[in-house]
């Protein structure tokens, strides 16, 4: 009965489809650039309420009949709206609110449906293990990937996250593998025929992915890793390694490997896949899969540090603390 | 019926499975044991990022202006749903109720602040009367 607004930006002048929400499009209308590869550049949000480990109330069950997805759907915004200005709530415990408050709805953008691949829609973006889980390794990577995010101690900026620091998005925005958070899921993609480049509006990351090339040698190390990437058909394949040692997704270490795929299944779509590889993180490698749609541009600037007054704040309470407790 | 049961079965949070965590933890920013309550008018909106940031003059009892400043979310998403920062205007009184900073310096997070006709300002996840909300 509903339908799904696609939106796309064509060479400059801007479309508008409506199509139904069931079988995946007919690839036909895919752009090309001159040299003949698929045009993947444009303005794409990766917005979506599939979780990237399936709940536990889920188990065992891949996709969701659009009736199902709906009614969770549904739930999920109800929930939202339920906990909105209130001090406590699933969502502020998970972001670290801890009685404080925090955001308020208004300034969540994270989606409102779930992701749907080849027309269905689907309750995890992990496809492989099939239980939609991070293979973990040990209670040692949980506790890395734990520390990743809250950080250990407050002495000095250098002790924060990577994100609370203005240097890489939070939740692997930027990836790779790129992940859908909280709000700012947007991307640009520009192309020509030697590089590819991926704006994240995160945090103003930029991926720039050289084609044809040979890696970085390996004493090179960046925060968003260096990628390398090649046509394989219609489907850009790009390949990151040369991690730091503090990038840390999900625990992970300097000798994360990951592998995505990047396939325009239609004028509104790219069909992206990730596999994630980190034998001293990961008990196997997995793979995640969702679609990035098309959504009206720009991405607006994100100038992080010139407003990072939580960090000052943040390391400030820490002294004041300290100080306190000397007294 | 089918509906029914599958609604039993997936009863658990979907928001707790949700990708969560944000630029930084708010409980190593502000005092829980620290809320405050603001009477004042806004003096200048900060539409910056991480965190916007929306200014209030306080005046005391004594007639002192002390001047707070208050935390808000990524500003790119109000942007999107068409607020900017004259969507309200300086002079514009307010109530604010949230946290104050650990280091006790004048800002706080806002975890609700209310205009003069009674609307909460930034909250209402399903209509905001945004034009973002009117869209869909």
């Amino acid at each position: 009965m509903f339908y799904r607004l696609i939106q796309f930006v064509s060479l400059g002048a801007l479309s508008v489809l409506l199509v139904a929400p069931t079988p995946a499009q007919n690839s036909s209308v895919v752009p090309r650039t001159p040299d003949g590869h698929p045009d993947l550049q444009g303005t794409w949000t990766n917005a979506t309420i599939t979780p990237l480990e399936r709940p536990a109330a889920l188990a065992g069950k891949t996709t969701l009949t659009d009736a199902e997805a709906h009614e969770l759907e549904t739930k999920s915004a109800n929930e939202l709206a339920e906990y909105d200005g209130k001090s406590e709530g699933p969502l502020l415990t998970a972001t670290g609110s801890a009685g404080t408050g925090g955001y308020n709805a208004l300034f969540l953008d994270r989606g409102s449906e779930f992701a749907r691949v080849d027309g269905v829609k689907r309750t995890s973006l992990i496809i492989d293990p099939p239980d939609g889980k991070v293979p973990r390794l040990s209670a040692e990577t949980d506790r890395r990937l734990i520390a990743s995010y809250t950080g250990g101690s407050f002495n000095s900026v250098k002790d924060r996250p990577l994100s609370e620091r203005c240097i890489i998005g939070f939740g692997s925005t930027s990836g790779p593998p790129m992940l859908p958070v909280l709000y700012n899921n947007n991307y640009q993609i520009v192309q020509t025929p030697d590089h590819v480049l991926i704006l994240v509006e995160m945090v103003h990351d930029a991926r720039i992915v050289r084609l044809n090339a040979k890696h970085a040698p390996p004493d090179v190390r960046q925060w968003l890793g260096d990628s390398v990437g090649h046509w394989e058909g219609d489907t850009l394949v790009v390949d990151t390694t040369n991690f730091t040692d503090k990038t840390r997704f999900r625990g992970s270490t300097e000798n994360l490997h990951v592998v995505e795929r990047f396939t325009r299944t239609d004028a509104g779509t790219i069909l992206y896949r990730a596999t994630i590889e980190d034998p001293a993180a990961f008990a196997r490698p997995w793979t995640i899969e969702y679609p990035f749609l098309a959504t009206p541009g720009p991405i607006y600037e994100y100038a992080c540090h010139e407003g990072n007054y939580a960090l000052t704040d943040i390391l400030g309470g820490a002294r004041k603390k300290e100080a306190e407790e000397r007294r | 019926m089918k509906t029914k049961s599958f609604a039993v079965m997936a009863c658990a949070s979907l928001i707790l499975a949700a990708p969560a965590w944000a630029h930084h933890a708010f409980a190593a920013e502000f005092d829980a044991k620290r809320p405050v309550h603001l009477v004042g008018v806004v003096s200048k909106v900060e539409l910056i990022n991480p965190h916007a940031w929306i200014h209030v003059d306080v005046t005391g009892p004594d007639g002192k202006v002390t001047s707070w400043m208050v935390e808000a979310g990524s500003p790119n998403v109000l942007l999107r749903r068409g607020f900017t920062k004259t969507t309200v205007a300086p002079g514009t009184p307010v109530v604010v109720d949230g946290y104050q900073s650990k280091d006790g310096s004048l800002r706080a997070n806002g975890k609700d602040i209310t205009l003069p006709d009674g609307k909460k300002l930034f909250l209402g996840s399903s209509g905001t009367g945004a034009p973002y909300d009117q869209k869909k």
